[in-house]
């Protein structure tokens, strides 16, 4: 009886004891994705093996691709347990291969070498070796080197409560592929892409009175094409009606890759796709430009036509933000995303349906794209 | 009656120990305690049994945040559907509202890999979002998963299949990490 008791109580701690680790887990949010490597793809030491006082040993690697939910900044995480407290620095080499290089000061890899490979998305391989017999040297191979502050390398101490043991925590960044693109000043002979965002069988997002999203984004994008034109510029238009650009009632994706395609296939010199926004609270207004950082100028292209749109119609300024949103990334031109109001706000529906409006949001936006050929001539942000 | 209390002393004396060598397995009790979470503080084991605490995120009202809201609900062995089920519910903070569409229900929640795949009813797709709200939407529902230590990643999915974006923005076609740069701590 009294060892089912035990038994029992022992169950009910142990429960208790799990509950301490999302409590735990709860109060340092980030710390969640610090085990962050999910599949345990080598074991360097056999369980057992006796560590030496003072010199420690590197036990396990693992590592995880990460894609942030709403910025989708692609991130790579290297973690390496340790037996006991270690020191870790890295390096950046550019020579031969790009690589980064880390040193573990006060261990040694658990099995003499480890060589690992990754998918290639921002490293290919680790390589890890031993250094003067106590110390460690790893190399992570990438297919194009990461920026100077684009990898963290840090340590984090025990963790009982979620059984985690010592760690080496190498963070790199997905860094921008280098594409070089040579910008001049002026609209004139520029290839820019206009996507009127939704239409055909996607509505977008409804107002109150019933004003459909796909026919304020391409009321707008008619405008701004009208005056590109007259500026001298070649304009595409992934829809010049209400239709689906893909096809009638196509898969989400081959909707938004048909969008991306078009700029792709044209070489196009930017691609600014043009929505109205929405949200559950209809209190929520303003204007927003959405930009996936994938080039040295999607940031500059998105503040630009932010600062333009702000400067011609007045609304309230939300900033230029990252997203993942497909069209944006999956362009290989620099790229933007505007939502010119809030569709679900009464008032600001109204502003929308006004043709007024709706020019002067065509001129923030043309201003926009004049400013960041100027600014991008001279060689952008960098 | 004496048997129940013998039962108490027991679970406390194996609680007792169990906290004190999960947190210092090799200096036995003089050692300092890392953070002590609040429920750990006043261990109340009866109450410890039964509830449970979770951390949800809801929107702001100007729609460019989310912050978390922690919630004690009944111990469950389903702790990330009960955190969901909050999650589809109302804020109890007045400046926040809710980040997925009303009528939004969780379907069913598989782990592997330390992924989850998190499915609804199609009320999620159908709430005629804008950016805003699927960046709300989508944020809401990964933060709140991955607070479980053992989650990562999270694929969202919708009638038992994975999609690829919620409202034509976002690209959900994959699993995707937490993000802390939507998350706003305080009011």
């Amino acid at each position: 009886m009294l060892r089912r008791v035990l038994c029992f109580a022992f169950l009910i701690a142990l429960l208790a004891v799990s509950q301490v680790g999302y409590a735990a887990k709860a109060a340092t949010s980030l710390q969640t994705n610090e085990q962050a490597g999910k599949r345990l793809l080598a074991v360097i030491k056999t369980a057992g093996a006796s560590t030496a006082p003072g010199r420690e040993q590197l036990t396990q690697i693992r590592w995880a691709n990460h894609i942030d939910a709403v910025t989708g900044a692609g991130r790579l995480r290297i973690v390496i347990d340790a037996t006991g407290p270690v020191q870790a620095a890295g390096s950046l080499e550019a020579a031969t291969t790009p690589r980064l290089v880390v040193n573990v000061k006060g261990a040694v890899p658990g099995q003499t070498d480890c060589d690992l490979t990754l998918d290639g998305r921002i490293a290919d391989s680790v390589t890890m070796k031993a250094d003067d017999g106590k110390n460690t040297v790893i190399v992570v191979d990438m297919p194009l080197l990461a920026d100077e502050d684009g990898y963290k390398v840090f340590t984090l101490p025990q963790d009982p409560a979620n059984k985690k043991p010592f760690r080496v925590v190498i963070d790199i960044n997905q860094p921008f592929p280098p594409i070089k693109f040579n910008f001049t000043p002026g609209l004139k002979g520029k290839t820019i892409v206009i996507d009127p965002g939704h239409g055909g069988s996607d509505p977008g997002a409804i107002g109150l009175s019933g004003l459909q999203e796909k026919a304020v984004n391409l009321a707008v994008s008619l405008r701004v094409k009208a005056l590109l034109d007259k500026a001298g510029a070649k304009v595409l238009m992934t829809r010049q009606d209400d239709r689906d650009v893909f096809g009638p009632n196509a898969s989400a994706v081959d909707e938004l890759k048909a969008r991306a395609s078009v700029a792709n296939f044209k070489k196009a010199d930017i691609f600014v796709s043009i929505h109205a926004n929405a949200a559950t609270n209809r209190d929520a207004d303003g204007t927003t430009t959405y930009y996936f950082q994938k080039t040295r100028y999607d940031s500059l292209l998105a503040r630009n036509l932010q600062a333009g749109m702000v400067q011609a119609v007045g609304l309230k300024d939300k900033g230029f933000l990252t997203a993942n949103f497909y069209v944006i990334k999956r362009t290989i031109m620099p790229a933007a995303l505007v939502e010119l109001a809030f569709l679900s706000n009464p008032a600001e529906e109204k502003l929308l349906a006004n043709p007024q409006i709706q020019q002067k949001m065509a001129e923030g936006i043309v201003q926009g794209m004049e400013r960041f050929f100027a600014q991008a001539a001279k060689g952008g942000e960098q | 009656m004496p048997r129940r209390g013998k039962i108490f002393a027991l679970l406390l004396a194996v609680l007792i120990v169990i906290f004190a060598a999960g947190c210092e397995p090799e200096q036995a009790v003089t050692g300092q305690p890392p953070q002590v979470s609040p429920a750990e503080k006043q261990p109340s084991p009866p109450a410890a049994e039964k509830t449970m605490q979770v951390t949800v995120y809801f929107a702001t009202k100007d729609a460019m945040y989310l912050v978390p809201e922690t919630r004690t609900v009944p111990k469950s062995d389903k702790p990330i559907e009960a955190a969901v089920a909050e999650l589809l519910g109302e804020p109890k903070n007045a400046a926040l509202v809710r980040a997925l569409p009303a009528g939004t229900k969780l379907k069913g929640i598989t782990v592997k890999d330390h992924i989850a795949y998190v499915d609804f009813n199609d009320k999620l797709v159908k709430g005629h979002g804008g950016s805003a709200g699927e960046i709300l939407a989508v944020g809401a529902i990964v933060n709140t998963v991955t607070e479980f230590a053992d989650i990562y990643k999270v694929q969202i999915m919708v009638e038992g299949k994975k999609v690829a974006t919620l409202y034509g923005h976002l690209d959900t076609s994959e699993p995707l990490s937490r993000s802390e740069k939507i998350v706003k701590k305080t009011l």
